[in-house]
């Protein structure tokens, strides 16, 4: 816009020329219109402020309840894995401490104790599958198996004199499962166990497992041979004669 | 008044998770609190049934993970005890057939050790005696 009395550039809303210094009555409108759109302006921004104000509980609340559910969420998590999170923690512990618990485990294979050195294997989380524990896996395979089998053999056979065997049928069912699955593993094994570090305790093991057929089962070298070759009902039948009859 | 119902909707929600929150914060803590060597899954009404109906066999197999280290309460200690008895008396007649000298040794010095820690129970470890087969 021109003032015009000198004209010169002047600004929409200046209330007198800059350059002569005139009154300026042409941008009187625009100067109107300003003070209408700032008066509008502040209406409005006090109007969202107290809308604002108003909605403030609100929000508040709503962003509390979100950081209550996703804390509520992860402490539900945390508490129903904790029992992952202390096994890796085991683990690594395990790992770490390899040096030590290698020479007690050595010395439970040493003894020939394999049901001690599965117990200690287990309490403490080795993971025979990774490093530095890998070169037991078959070792703590085949142990697996042989410490079922005691325990099944122990469930069959130390009873008090007044005990009560409630499940008789079924727990030597699971017995005669379990020697089968021992032989078994042992068996498909059989082409590996020559390659493992730890062959001659798996031979051994076996040596044990025999042995514990014939103390407790009364299956010697030809007994075991004419049980294996038996059918299923009859090794059941076996069991049952010798641990419920005699 | 949609707002209105939002909010008190939402206070009592944030109560509820509070709530919640405030119950599950102990058993976070007491689950994460833990020593290296434990074995929870061990059950001691479980045992102590057992013994109770004198399966020396399943106390024996029950109690095997304080063998390689697992610690248990003060209080079951004794149980899992006899269970060990039972299954070392178990083992050493096997060790003792294989040839194991050292370690039937070891068993048998294991279980005389328990048996002086624990007069009290000479019946039970009679019949455990007794429940082994072959076992005079």
């Amino acid at each position: 816009m021109k003032c015009n009395s000198c004209g010169a550039e002047i600004g929409l809303t200046d209330k007198v020329c800059p350059y002569c210094g005139r009154a300026l009555t042409e941008t009187a409108g625009y100067r109107a219109d300003m003070d209408y759109y700032k008066e509008d302006s502040a209406t409005t921004k006090k109007k969202a402020d107290k809308i604002r104000a108003k909605n403030a509980p609100l929000v508040i609340s709503v962003v509390v309840m979100v950081i209550l559910l996703v804390a509520d969420i992860a402490l539900y998590y945390v508490a129903d894995r904790a029992f992952l999170f202390r096994t890796d923690a085991v683990r690594r512990e395990s790992a770490r401490q390899y040096e030590t618990y290698a020479k007690t485990m050595q010395e439970y294979l040493d003894d020939g104790d394999y049901t001690g050195f599965m117990a200690f294997k287990e309490v403490h989380e080795i993971a025979e599958w990774e490093a530095p524990y890998e070169d037991m896996r078959l070792l703590c395979e085949i142990g697996k198996e042989y410490a079922s089998l005691v325990s099944k053999l122990e469930e069959v056979t130390m009873f008090g004199p007044e005990a009560s065997w409630y499940r008789p049928e079924s727990d030597i069912q699971d017995c005669h499962r379990q020697i089968r699955y021992f032989y078994s593993t042992f068996d498909d094994s059989l082409s590996m166990i020559d390659e493992d570090p730890y062959k001659d305790y798996i031979y051994d093991m076996k040596a044990k497992a025999d042995l514990l057929l014939e103390i407790y089962l009364g299956l010697d070298e030809t007994g075991r041979s004419e049980f294996f070759a038996s059918s299923d009902i009859r090794q059941e039948a076996y069991l049952e004669e010798v641990l419920i009859h005699d | 008044m949609i707002k209105k119902v939002i909010l008190i909707l939402s206070l009592v929600a944030n109560l509820v998770l509070a709530i919640f929150l405030i119950g599950l914060l102990p058993k976070a803590i007491e689950e994460l609190h833990f020593s290296y060597v434990e074995r929870d899954t061990i059950l001691p009404n479980t045992i102590r049934n057992y013994l109770d109906w004198e399966n020396y066999g399943v106390a024996a197999s029950l109690s095997r993970p304080i063998r390689g280290g697992a610690q248990v309460f003060e209080e079951d200690a004794d149980y899992y005890k006899l269970g060990e008895y039972a299954e070392l008396l178990f083992l050493s007649k096997v060790f003792a057939a294989a040839q194991n000298t050292d370690t039937a040794e070891k068993c048998e010095s294991r279980m005389t050790q328990i048996r002086s820690e624990m007069p009290s129970y000479d019946t039970v470890f009679d019949k455990i005696d007794q429940s082994c087969p072959g076992q005079q």
